[in-house]
């Protein structure tokens, strides 16, 4: 008998994402150049555009679907599974929910507008004080650069939540003077791009937000990113953790298979702990997102425990697998590469850990049980 | 199960009642994170019995509480919040359910109300000198002789039974081929001619722990738990009826608010701050740890309510909170070390060896290595995980 994890959520949602995941996986294993892996995720966005991914919680009125989050879930759950190269939580979940009520939400639900996310803290290769908006010549310039920040292919929107004298949040065309991006594919096969934005000179018609509501509002959808992002990794984890039994039942050295070795099988124990204890971190979190009094501490513990077991698991996995795993052969090992750049999504460990630490952590506990 | 209980309700009601009755004097030495004695047990016990409460995993026709397993697992987790001595007893969480299960009304007449009203005290008589992890290896004989059975060996590891009236012992009443059979579960009585019991000298300074020896001990037969030979079944009966311990998180998360007060005053000012400040950042971590576990547990409870089986949960909330138990300890050991590790000193004798106020943290320090050693050592445990993983 196969082993099999423990599924964070099921039903009909998830096994179609998971199928499109694994479809999409097979497809992309199999290109060895860019510009083919490019034309590739590019139909792959428009596929999860046509079965609706996007709109999975846009209203109806609105061309999506009307769903809430445990639809969202169950995507990025099987998406998640299969470590499908597309960034499920951001054009999902941040983007919609970001732009509710705005006009171009028709647009996102159908995949027409492909917007990446700029939230506030975004990577700079130097401090340049992120971006800034600020008063020039009678007008509003919003001017620096970012980096890494993940993208859908060919992206037509920067969504930018920038700090100044009043804090923005703003949908800006990507083909507006000033703005240049340069986009490539991260180990996980993920398009992520660069951003330079040169005295952008701020139309009002880009403005979706101003004011104390911007930092609240990315706040709140940065916490449903990382815990999208986090139900994907529980879901890849138990995927790698099943390929990495398989592959130590299969692989024979010394004479015997390397699962009767203790030391692998006790490796791969531990590994199955850390998977079990983000399952039931992460099903907290999404309890509490789900209730009525949703928890920010519980999204940030369970984004705190990614960091640590996603890593640990996939070295791990990486050291079951010996020389293959040092390859790009195997979908482990791709595994392995998603839930290590997962860490850099929504706010890495050290970031969860700070704002914990700055609200004393402890007073937030008791809040999802 | 009966949908009409109101946990909420349940969970103020055995609050309140242990906020008002508990002794403070006990509950101080409960918070002092001091290895508990039958001192400090019985008195509480005594007053759960007389408010009915003496033995919530018990039926109530034997004198239990009939409480489902989510309201014992509440209770459980009530004690720990406040202060109140677990009320882990070999006697009321092992040997109970065993003689309810499988003695006679006459054992069950005999030695039941007295584990209820805690008169009696009971330690468990099974780890050997060659039979550690590996229990059934066990080599103490009881050899029948008329209505008697002779017993002869040596038990080690044997808590509390320096301060017990009674050990439930598994012996080996015969030689089979397959070393699980053969045992048999005898009650004995301390006070017997021919047994000796001498303290063990722990590295953590408490005395917790004997050695037990049996020289020719006459046990009446009358003292047989069931069926000769089937001890091993009996005893696995009594780990089975302790599946949901794990599922029990809140000692750990009090033992985690302890210590992060601990740090926020050894620790306090600006020129401690980086010191500070790295201890808290690996209390978060454990606290995730432990955030991960208490949802397990809910799992395991609400499973064990549909009568589900519990799979590997009770391996992995055993693996996982062990471990951040110790990490907890050493944490606390990395506040105060500095200041208190130098003056920990070996005592002879039983009980704590020193006065220093703060030590129990570096007496903790060192009991908690014994987290990841009973209870199914981790590498047992992962033996375990992994068997069901690999299916081999």
């Amino acid at each position: 008998m196969t082993f099999a994890t423990t599924l964070i959520v099921s039903g009909e949602t998830f096994e179609m994402a998971y199928r499109f995941g694994q479809v999409a996986e097979r497809e992309l294993a199999g290109i060895a150049d860019a510009a083919g892996q490019a034309a590739c995720i590019e139909r792959l966005w428009n596929g999860i555009g046509e079965l609706g991914w996007m709109g999975t919680a846009i209203p109806e009125e609105a061309g999506g679907a009307g769903g809430d989050l445990a639809d969202l879930a169950a995507i990025a759950s099987g998406a998640g599974r299969a470590g499908l190269a597309l960034p499920v939580a951001s054009s999902c979940g941040v983007v919609p929910a970001l732009l509710a009520g705005n006009p171009v939400l028709p647009d996102v639900a159908t995949g027409a507008a492909r917007v990446a996310v700029i939230l506030p803290g975004a990577a700079q290769d130097e401090d340049t004080g992120g971006l800034r908006i600020r008063l020039l010549n009678d007008g509003l310039t919003l001017d620096g650069v970012v980096v890494g920040v993940e993208t859908p292919p060919n992206p037509t929107h920067a969504l930018v939540a920038a700090e100044g004298a009043e804090p923005m949040l703003l949908l800006i065309p990507a083909s507006s003077p000033g703005v240049q991006t340069e986009l490539y594919q991260r180990i996980d096969g993920r398009l992520a791009a660069d951003w330079h934005f040169s005295l952008v000179t701020v139309d009002s018609g880009w403005i979706v937000a101003r004011g104390p509501e911007v930092p609240e509002r990315t706040a709140a959808a940065r916490d449903l990113g990382a815990l999208l992002t986090c139900i994907e990794c529980v879901s890849a984890m138990g995927a790698l953790i099943e390929q990495t039994i398989q592959y130590l039942l299969n692989r024979e050295q010394f004479g015997a298979p390397l699962a009767t070795y203790q030391a692998l099988r006790h490796r791969v124990a531990d590994m199955y702990v850390e998977y079990e204890n983000l399952r039931g971190i992460t099903a907290r979190a999404l309890r509490a997102a789900q209730s009525g009094e949703p928890s920010w501490q519980a999204i940030a513990f369970a984004k705190l425990r990614l960091g640590e077991a996603g890593r640990a698991v996939a070295e791990s996995a990486i050291q079951c697998h010996g020389g293959m795993g040092m390859t790009e052969e195997l979908p482990a090992i791709r595994l392995c590469k998603r839930l290590m750049m997962a860490e850099f999504e929504f706010g890495n460990r050290v970031f969860q850990a700070a704002r914990l630490l700055a609200a004393d952590g402890r007073t937030s506990t008791a809040a999802a049980d | 199960m009966d949908a009409a209980i109101d946990y909420q309700a349940f969970r103020a009601e055995i609050r309140d009642f242990a906020l008002a009755h508990c002794p403070p004097d006990i509950r101080a030495v409960v918070a002092s994170y001091r290895k508990l004695s039958r001192k400090v047990w019985y008195p509480w016990q005594r007053i759960l019995f007389e408010h009915g409460w003496g033995a919530p995993s018990w039926p109530k026709e034997f004198g239990g509480t009939g409480w489902d397993p989510r309201q014992r697992v509440i209770f459980d987790e009530v004690m720990a919040e406040c202060d109140c001595p677990p009320q882990y007893h070999h006697g009321l969480r092992h040997l109970g359910p065993v003689i309810i299960e499988f003695g006679t009304p006459e054992q069950q007449k005999r030695f039941l109300p007295g584990i209820l009203n805690g008169e009696d005290w009971w330690c468990q008589g099974y780890s050997e000198p060659g039979a550690g992890s590996d229990l059934a290896s066990l080599r103490t004989t009881a050899r029948r002789e008329d209505d008697h059975y002779m017993v002869d060996g040596q038990k080690t590891w044997t808590s509390h039974a320096h301060e017990s009236d009674w050990m439930y012992t598994l012996v080996r009443t015969s030689k089979e081929p397959k070393k699980q059979q053969g045992i048999s579960l005898l009650l004995i009585p301390l006070n017997l001619p021919g047994i000796t019991i001498r303290p063990i000298r722990t590295i953590d300074g408490w005395h917790h722990v004997n050695e037990v020896f049996l020289d020719g001990v006459r046990v009446p037969a009358a003292n047989r738990i069931g069926e000769e030979g089937q001890g091993w079944t009996y005893g696995k009966f009594l780990l089975e009826r302790e599946r949901l311990g794990g599922a029990n998180i809140a000692p750990h998360r009090k033992a985690l608010e302890r210590v992060r007060e601990l740090v926020a005053t050894e620790l306090a000012g600006e020129g401690r701050r980086a010191e500070r400040e790295l201890l808290q950042h690996r209390l978060l971590l454990a606290e995730s740890e432990l955030l991960a576990a208490s949802e397990l547990g809910r799992e395991s409870v609400e499973a064990v309510m549909q009568g589900n089986a519990l799979g590997m949960l009770p391996s992995v909330i055993k693996l996982g909170t062990s471990v951040t138990m110790q990490t907890i300890s050493q944490i606390a050991l990395d506040a105060v070390g500095e200041r208190l590790a130098p003056r920990f000193r070996r005592v002879d004798g039983a009980g704590p060896n020193a006065e220093e106020p703060g030590i129990e943290w570096v007496q903790n320090y060192m009991y908690a290595r014994v987290r990841t050693i009973y209870g199914g050592s981790s590498e047992v445990q992962k033996n375990v995980i992994a068997k069901q993983l690999f299916g081999i």
